[in-house]
């Protein structure tokens, strides 16, 4: 619970100095009936103009000791700025989600894991630049070791 | 001048065979040169008539004139009796349309297990269910209903619901006893489920909904989002979340299922009593998650009160800008909405 707190916070700290970053949620978050089925929701914060952002996704995983990459679509909701991912990698071994997000000068990422229950917003990670392939793989591997809820 | 100026060309065979007045004929004749002439070729045309000899048929000539004589005889077309018909083929059928349009049309039904009873209709395997007919599930059965093209609904056994209306924007169940689990694929307020706690309004959800004869009971949400209504009070489940109805009280307050026993015994407890220990309670247990249940306290709890749940939310998560502790105390609408649809990342 502290560790939720503190990333919340951190979080909301990084909006208010308008640094751009990203934000993930429960498909509700996204207040869409289209984001009814989605893996989970996320929403780009501190960027002037959500309709010019660019937002890339992709699943990153481990398939009985396979490394496995597909490219996510990423569908924008209603609301400027909020988007909606949903599952089109497979059930079988471990993934983690990666996003990618760039607004005028800014540039923003994240590493979302995925767990049995859905997405795990404790091992999440967000950056203010693109995660690199080293703090992905780091993060699959903690996955894979038992670092899911 | 002369009696008759029109021939008489149409009626010499008649006059020849005798069959008409002669008196007119003949004075026309003694006047009309003319038809004195076809006269003569008339009288020539039937000796020869007479002089011609006498031929059997074929057989099949007169079979042929027997089974028209035989067949039946075409009624004769009354205009008076068949607008009448078509005028009354009309009403019944524009009332019949009325009724289905009014209500709906039925629903598919399957038996997934026993043998459902829809109406006073035992169902093994397919059938249908009107708007208005019950359908019921015993201890060893259970049924999915195909709600229009929008999903279905899973009876679990021992459980009684009535089809209420099947219509494009309006597919509603009146769940008497029992459980269902609902699946729906729609624009949001398309179904409904009555209970006699309160309705549960489909937002775009898949959830399980128990309740008892006298309307108390559970809804768990596994997917999307459900409204569970009654008399202006409102729930809001999400995915992962639950929510007790009570008979006389309506929805209960919504947790979330992995919320800790303390939080979910203590809200019980808060919803039969509005016991203050137990609202000391939920507010010591809650996590940021448990601002699902913090928010819907909001206007449950007395002005007195108020300020103590806003503050442990503000406690938990930033309070975002636009919200205010004097607009949140005086429950001002918009204020609440804005820092529900904040609170819902991270939920």
């Amino acid at each position: 619970m502290l560790r939720i707190a503190v990333a919340t916070s951190v979080l909301a700290v990084l909006a208010m100095a308008g640094g751009f970053t990203f934000e993930i949620g429960s498909p509700v978050a996204a207040q869409a009936p289209a984001a009814k089925t989605a893996a989970f929701a996320f929403r780009a914060r501190g960027c002037s103009e959500p309709s010019k952002s660019q937002i890339t996704a992709g699943a990153e995983g481990i398939v009985r000791g396979t490394r496995r990459s597909t490219v996510l679509n990423v569908a924008a909701m209603e609301k400027p700025g909020v988007y909606a991912v949903f599952q089109t990698w497979g059930d079988e071994g471990r993934w983690v989600i990666v996003l990618k997000g760039v607004c005028g000068p800014e540039t923003a990422g994240a590493i979302v894991p995925i767990g049995p229950k859905g997405f795990i917003r404790e091992s999440a990670k967000f950056f203010s630049r693109p995660a690199t392939a080293a703090e992905v793989d780091a993060s699959l591997k903690s996955l894979v070791e038992g670092g899911s809820k | 001048m002369r009696i008759f100026n029109r021939h008489v060309s149409d009626r010499l065979a008649a006059y020849v065979e005798g069959a008409i007045d002669a008196n007119l004929v003949r004075r026309h004749l003694a006047q009309c040169e003319r038809c004195r002439a076809e006269y003569a070729d008339v009288q020539k045309g039937m000796a020869a008539l007479e002089n011609l000899p006498v031929v059997e048929a074929p057989a099949s000539v007169w079979n042929s004139i027997e089974s028209v004589l035989d067949a039946p005889k075409r009624p004769t077309f009354n205009p008076w009796k068949f607008g009448f018909a078509l005028s009354s083929a009309v009403i019944v059928a524009s009332f019949a349309y009325w009724i289905v349009m009014r209500s709906g049309a039925p629903w598919d039904v399957d038996g997934l297990s026993g043998s459902p009873v829809v109406g006073t209709r035992h169902i093994s395997r397919a059938g249908r269910v009107a708007p208005g007919e019950w359908i019921e599930t015993d201890a060893r059965s259970s049924a999915r209903i195909k709600i229009g093209h929008i999903g279905s609904v899973v009876l679990a056994p021992n459980t009684r619901a009535r089809v209420v209306a099947t219509r494009p924007q309006e597919n509603r169940i009146a769940l008497a006893h029992g459980e269902i689990h609902a699946e729906i694929s729609a624009p949001p307020r398309l179904f409904f489920v009555d209970t006699a706690s309160g309705t549960a309004v489909d937002l775009g959800c898949e959830y399980s909904l128990y309740a008892e004869e006298d309307g108390s009971g559970l809804m768990r949400v596994t997917r999307g989002w459900v409204s569970f209504q009654r008399n202006g009070r409102e729930s809001l489940v999400p995915a992962g979340a639950s929510c007790r109805t009570r008979t006389h009280a309506g929805p209960g307050t919504p947790y979330f299922d992995d919320a800790s026993d303390i939080l979910k015994r203590a809200l019980d407890t808060f919803d039969e009593t509005s016991s203050l220990d137990a609202l000391g309670a939920i507010l010591s247990a809650s996590r940021v998650r448990d601002t699902l249940t913090l928010w819907h306290l909001l206007s449950r709890v007395s002005a007195a009160d108020r300020g103590r749940v806003y503050d442990r939310i503000a406690v938990l998560t930033p309070v975002p800008a636009g919200v205010s502790r004097d607009r949140v105390l005086s429950l001002d609408r918009e204020t609440l909405t804005r820092w529900k649809d904040e609170l819902a990342w991270t939920w």
